[in-house]
């Protein structure tokens, strides 16, 4: 009996995945150029991950990454329409993954280039200008709520991964591995420049982290003043939140604001 | 600004990031000169901002514009991706493009996507599975679609009919039409051991809008579809037979690995145009 399509179709990715044979019996002579798909499939996803995250390929050498994302993209069947999307989850990976996660500054610089990724191609939004934040009635500010633009993303790091990266993006040779932080891991944000689409970068203080973790949630500017007050003396909670709000609106991360009930011109 | 209004005809060059600092630097007028329009791929743009897509309305604003796709995965046993068909139409409203085209294959199963170009039996319940799929999307979009022909290195025990007579059969149930890709033809032929000038013979003229042109590697018993190389002696003998019977169909050059300088692109591409306007002549003699 004749197999049908979607019969076939199961057998053919399982010989992809998986490496079994069984799709032979439905091609003609036994489909004697079928490893072209099996080399071809492998090779074009390592392709991607190479373009993807060079740095991590400049940090663990052409064998150690070819094994490293060879064993990350055969575990992780791509089930994105892009191929961009294909290393999503190689930071985590990495840092679960011995012998990956022996090293964990490789899983930070692969942390670093999917977050500069990300910054570098995210879908365009309107930025606040500064005069809405002088526009926000004052009944509204305790529970004012904050979009954030879809290019500015956070990640945690432990290593000082943007000077090698940097080096490898301008096709250099990095001077040395990235050394730990002296003071444990940070949180570092990436965005875009609004005006010149340039991809920008930066640690963040812990309560400005903390503060943004909280905005991203969901959280209003009363809760961003009571965690910044956790931070340091209460009094200063307010204006030291009003100066970060400035910043971030000043440096396009900033969308929308809204009230629950309120609203105004 | 405007979209660019030329008409989509002529020869054309698939879109590079490699090649944005050519297109729209200070000499891109001249670099371009010889380039009348431009194909680029669809999912690199779908949801995207930032530079990429500031390129892109800047290439778009001086030249028409080809879509062209590589996950629409018209032969997939899974139903048709609503949200991808949603991000293609966006596109497709923002650049208003002359052709919007994907591939006649399927790229994976169960929601997993292998990003490859994945043959398909060719046979009645294919044909009807596929058809029924076309007019799904061009519902949604508005507007015919255009399918190319893929290299293939495989056929199945199941086929029970060329893929020359399931395009064509496809372009009368679905009201689709084709883009043929030359090089695959004298790939898939070169593979499978038929002739190319059947496959010529048995596509409707009517239905070809676009052409392609590309590298491939051959490795002596097969041939690979790799676009990695200018395009070999004999795929330019088989265009030159294209162009006699589907006249002056909008062609380019599509490269995708191993990518040269900007002007060695245009002079392939002007290669092209030598050849065309030979066979036009001769067939007009």
């Amino acid at each position: 009996m004749t197999a049908s399509l979607a019969d076939i179709q199961d057998l053919f990715q399982d010989r992809l995945l998986t490496g079994r044979a069984d799709i032979a019996a439905h091609l003609t002579s036994g489909g004697p150029f079928l490893s072209v798909y099996d080399h071809a499939y492998v090779a074009r996803l390592l392709d991607i991950m190479g373009e993807d995250f060079p740095a991590v390929h400049t940090l663990l050498g052409d064998d150690a990454f070819a094994e490293a994302a060879g064993a990350y993209v055969r575990g992780h069947p791509s089930t994105a329409r892009s191929v961009r999307w294909l290393g999503a989850r190689f930071r985590d990976w990495l840092g679960d993954t011995p012998p990956w996660s022996d090293l964990p500054v490789v899983a930070d610089m692969a942390a670093f280039e999917w977050g500069l990724g990300l910054a570098f191609d995210a879908p365009d939004a309107d930025v606040l200008g500064g005069a809405a934040l002088a526009a926000v009635p004052p009944e509204a500010w305790p529970v004012l709520g904050f979009d954030f633009h879809p290019a500015f993303n956070t990640f945690e790091l432990s290593h000082e991964v943007a000077p090698f990266q940097q080096a490898v993006a301008r096709e250099e040779n990095p001077e040395a591995a990235p050394a730990p932080f002296a003071d444990g891991a940070q949180t570092w944000a990436a965005w875009r420049d609004g005006a010149t689409c340039q991809v920008r970068y930066r640690a963040l203080a812990g309560d400005e982290a903390a503060g943004l973790a909280l905005l991203r949630d969901g959280g209003d500017f009363q809760t961003l003043c009571e965690t910044l007050a956790g931070f340091g003396e209460a009094d200063a909670a307010a204006p030291r939140a009003a100066g970060y709000l400035r910043g971030w609106v000043e440096a396009g991360w900033i969308t929308g604001l809204s009230a629950p009930g309120l609203s105004w011109a | 600004m405007t979209r660019c209004q030329n008409p989509f005809q002529g020869f054309g060059l698939g879109l590079r990031p490699q090649h944005f600092p050519d297109i729209l630097g200070p000499a891109g007028a001249e670099a371009t000169a010889g380039v009348d329009w431009f194909e680029i791929i669809s999912e690199n743009f779908i949801a995207v901002g930032g530079m990429p897509r500031r390129n892109l309305m800047a290439v778009r604003n001086s030249r028409p514009m080809a879509m062209h796709g590589v996950s629409l995965s018209i032969g997939a046993p899974d139903p048709l991706d609503a949200a991808y068909l949603k991000g293609l139409k966006d596109l497709v409203d923002l650049i208003e493009p002359a052709v919007v085209s994907d591939h006649l294959c399927w790229t994976g199963a169960h929601g997993v996507n292998l990003h490859d170009l994945l043959p398909l039996p060719l046979t009645e319940e294919t044909l009807d599975h596929v058809a029924a799929r076309v007019i799904q999307v061009q519902d949604v979009l508005g507007r015919r679609i255009v399918l190319e022909n893929a290299s293939t290195y495989v056929t199945f025990t199941a086929d029970t009919m060329s893929e020359w007579d399931f395009l064509a059969e496809l372009t009368r149930r679905a009201d689709c039409d084709l883009l043929l890709d030359v090089n695959n033809v004298y790939v898939s032929a070169f593979n499978h051991g038929f002739d190319p000038a059947d496959y010529l013979a048995g596509i409707p003229a009517d239905r070809v809008r676009q052409i392609h042109l590309a590298g491939h590697e051959h490795n002596g018993d097969h041939i690979v579809d790799t676009h990695d190389a200018p395009v070999a002696d004999p795929v330019w003998d088989l265009y030159r037979r294209a162009v006699c019977k589907f006249g002056a169909v909008p062609t380019m050059i599509e490269r995708d690995a191993n990518i040269p300088p900007f002007a060695d692109l245009v002079d392939e591409l002007d290669q092209a145009r030598r050849l065309a306007a030979q066979a036009l002549d001769g067939a007009a003699a």
